[in-house]
């Protein structure tokens, strides 16, 4: 095994997992070949009893066994776990790579810009506490688990009392070194150095550690010779520069202070029920997550409604934005369901609770954009190249730098330090790692508070690229309000209607809308095909034209038909109206050049007609898994494939679409296989805008960090001398704005 | 107790797989029983249960 190879090396010898979804033998046998298939597996034994499977490997990646059977169609059982860490941006990939090499982890992504990892790993072979201490001993980052928050407020509050120390010692230190008394500089720069400057160091030394080099090395390095070689010609009766260690520091904590809290700004900006307060039917005031179901609460005029509910008494105009971003108020009455975290505006209403806490809607948002915002998309992969090679390349410029004007320009040592220490001062890699993060942060928050909801931060980058759209029919493209109409025998349409009101499904529905009171026995419903039952003595069929025609003699026109004793005598044709968006996303798509199909499972005249309508390929008579198939094949055939539809039953081909788009009301949210859920189809082009922008604001982000950093380096280190000088301290008061100018320009609108 | 036609196995008639072949009614232990019937289900009728499919 090559050292590349053993890096990839995320399992031990053997590791257990629990399957979930196997019903019968031919599934274990599936889920068996479907692990022994991943390479580097030596033998797999699934017991269909316990659902246990026992995977023996060589050299694989616990990540690649768990998709495997993922894709195969079963399930794997999995724990997540939150944790706060301390990083530079800039460290976010390599940590995450350390953290995936431990045992029984699954998946590591850690949120560069509040400093989150979510870990999905094993239970069965590791708790989350054992996980925790991994952590430190693997990389020497102390991480402390948090639950599904967005960031929590301490770092500028950490940075603030660092930042004000800072300054408290570093004006007297430039008093004592500009009045000729550099010992006692020497005294008052130690809290600036050693305790306000801590956490770089420390930070440095984790690099060191973990064999990198971060924005820590450079800062660590500079202010440390800039200090150290104080101290010595404090010794020798030299010129010291006590003044520049210590505003180094300073001048720093200055602009970290401020990224911090732009990043925190950007972070929380989702409401959360967290922190609402609930005011029970009997008049005491409960913290909403103490709510129980089958509580009744009082909402008052301006407040925001702290649980999913349905109106039990009162009336009032609720705002829905959260849900479905219109700002419209909508009118609620008895009967109404209301979602946790929507305001009512106006009115008196008492809520029957019947969704709390991590069940509730608003929180199932909260972390669903919580796992969106540690995405990684493809493009940071070019940033992490270039940053894992920045620190070195700016280490030996300034080792150039000091060289350069010592030995070749003939300048003193203490002039040539400060070009080289401004070298290092003025560099910093940080931006390159926020770029990304900070884009589709902002991206994901501002789409939520439209109403759509970002799961998978990558869906955006990917969904610009896509030149495909494949979208579901009914209640997708159409309002999903089926009408029908019957023609055949009278009789036999009543025995439909009779039967088809024991059925769930939306053209059942239509059908059952006929007036009968006729008593069904034996009823057998075939999922996607038709139902079975006996009327009044009678065996009927009701369902698709090959389904019943497979089982009855004759022939009838319409889309569905009825058989009553083995004869087709009656039949149904169905007609479903197009939405007003879908027309103008359509007529939009194809403005772009997409390419856009529609799959139906719908088998009938309207389907055509639609797709006539809109002038679009329509794929018709298509099962679930057959819509699957379709999505699959065209991905095979190297399109990038979008699919949009309405959720439950597109469930599998949203999974096997490079971008899956759930189109739900909202509420449903956890069921949905989506990277992205939208109210309506009307919001597929504010998605599409939105993806565009933010890959438009991930390479403006980059173009400043490389920007920043290759006008700044190249000034420090003298370049532009005797014209523009950098003192050490400015340049890293700029350096430290690059990070700033980036988070600044995140939050800008376009 | 019914007999899944494609591999022998009994299965009751609670099977959530389950589909209709010419008015009578057929339960399967799996939808890939159940996948396998629906492509040729004359062939399972005529020559009897052949065991799990193999996919």
């Amino acid at each position: 095994m090559s050292n590349k190879e053993s890096e990839k090396l995320r399992i031990g010898k053997e590791e257990e997992l629990k399957v979930v979804g196997m019903h019968c033998a031919t599934c274990s046998s599936t889920v068996s070949k479907s692990i022994k298939g991943v390479k580097g597996v030596k033998d797999a034994n699934v017991n269909l009893a316990s659902g246990i499977a026992k995977v023996e490997v060589e050299n694989a990646r616990l990540k690649d066994i768990v998709n495997a059977i993922r894709k195969a169609g079963y399930d794997v059982v999995t724990q997540k776990v939150s944790f706060k860490v301390d990083i530079n941006p800039e460290d976010a990939r390599k940590l995450e790579e350390k953290i995936e090499d431990i045992k029984g982890v699954i998946k590591a992504s850690v949120n560069p810009t509040n400093g989150v990892i979510l870990v999905e790993f094993n239970p069965y072979s590791i708790t989350s506490d054992e996980l925790a201490e991994e952590i430190y001993r693997k990389t020497g980052h102390k991480v402390t688990k948090v639950k599904s928050e967005v960031a929590n407020k301490s770092e500028v509050h950490e940075m603030l009392k660092r930042l004000i120390i800072a300054w408290v010692f570093t004006i007297p230190t430039l008093y004592f070194q500009y009045s000729g008394l550099p010992l006692v500089a020497l005294f008052t720069s130690i809290p600036v150095q050693f305790y306000a400057g801590l956490r770089y160091h420390l930070g440095a030394y984790r690099a060191f550690k973990n064999r990198t080099t971060n924005m820590d090395t450079l800062v660590s390095l500079s202010t440390n010779i800039a200090w150290f070689y104080s101290l010595y010609a404090v010794i020798v009766h030299q010129q010291t520069f006590f003044d520049v260690a210590s505003l180094l520091v300073s001048f720093i904590l200055i602009g970290k202070t401020l990224e911090a809290y732009l990043k925190e700004r950007i972070s929380v900006q989702i409401t959360s029920l967290r922190n609402l307060k609930a005011r029970l039917e009997d008049g005491r005031v409960i913290n909403a997550e103490e709510l129980k179901v089958g509580d009744k609460i009082i909402v008052k005029g301006g407040e925001v409604i702290p649980a999913d509910g349905i109106v039990d008494e009162g009336k009032g105009e609720v705002n829905e934005s959260i849900v479905t971003g219109e700002s419209m108020p909508v009118k609620k009455g008895k009967g109404d369901a209301v979602i946790g975290g929507s305001t009512l505006i106006s009115g008196y209403l008492k809520v029957y609770v019947t969704r709390t806490g991590e069940r509730t809607y608003i929180s199932q948002v909260v972390e669903a954009v919580n796992q969106a915002q540690t995405a990684r998309l493809p493009i940071q992969n070019l940033v992490d190249k270039v940053s894992s090679v920045f620190t070195p390349v700016i280490i030996g410029v300034s080792a150039l730098v000091f060289t350069v004007w010592k030995f070749l320009l003939g300048f003193s040592t203490e002039d040539a330090l400060l070009f080289s220490v401004a070298t290092l001062a003025s560099a910093c890699p940080c931006p390159f790692g926020l770029a990304t993060p900070l884009a589709v942060l902002t991206s994901v928050n501002r789409l939520a508070k439209k109403g759509i909801i970002v799961r998978n931060g990558e869906s955006l980058e990917i969904l610009k690229k896509a030149d495909t759209f494949i979208f579901d029919k009914t209640g997708t493209i159409t309002e999903g309000k089926i009408s029908v109409r019957g023609e055949g025998d009278k009789t036999a349409i009543s025995y439909a209607s009779a039967i088809e009101k024991m059925s769930n499904h939306p053209i059942a529905k239509a059908i059952s809308s006929i007036p009968s009171s006729l008593e069904v026995k034996d009823f057998t419903e075939f999922p996607g095909s038709g139902v079975y039952g006996k009327v009044d003595g009678h065996d009927v069929i009701v369902g698709k034209r090959d389904f019943v025609l497979q089982n009855c003699e004759g022939d009838g026109k319409g889309d569905v038909l009825v058989c009553v004793d083995g004869k087709v005598t009656a039949w149904f044709y169905l007609e479903d109206k197009v939405r007003d968006d879908s027309v103008k996303v359509i007529d939009a798509l194809k403005k772009m050049g997409k390419r856009i199909i529609i799959a139906t499972g719908d088998n009938s005249e309207n389907a055509e007609k639609v797709g006539k309508e809109l002038e679009v390929d329509v794929i018709k008579g298509l099962s679930a898994d057959e819509k699957a198939e379709l999505v699959k094949n065209e991905v095979k055939k190297g399109r990038i494939v979008a699919f949009i539809g309405d959720g439950i039953n597109d469930a599998i081909a949203i999974k096997e679409a490079n971008v899956g788009i759930a189109i739900s009301s909202g509420t449903d949210i956890a069921k949905y296989a989506g990277d992205i859920i939208i109210p309506k189809i009307g919001d597929l082009l504010t998605l599409l805008e939105y993806s565009r922008l933010t890959v438009r604001k991930i390479k403006e982000n980059l173009a400043w960090a490389f920007g920043y950093n290759s006008i700044l380096v190249p000034i420090a280190a003298g370049l532009l001398y005797p014209a523009i000088y950098l003192p050490p301290e400015y340049a890293a008061l700029a350096m430290s704005m690059d990070s700033v100018a980036v988070s600044l320009w995140s939050l800008v609108k376009v | 107790m019914m007999i899944d036609p494609v591999c022998g196995m009994e299965v009751n008639e609670d099977s959530q797989y389950k589909t209709m072949y010419k008015g009578k009614v057929y339960y399967f232990c799996s939808p890939h029983c159940m996948k396998a019937f629906q492509k040729d289900p004359e062939k399972y009728l005529r020559e009897g249960p052949k065991g799990m499919p193999n996919e």
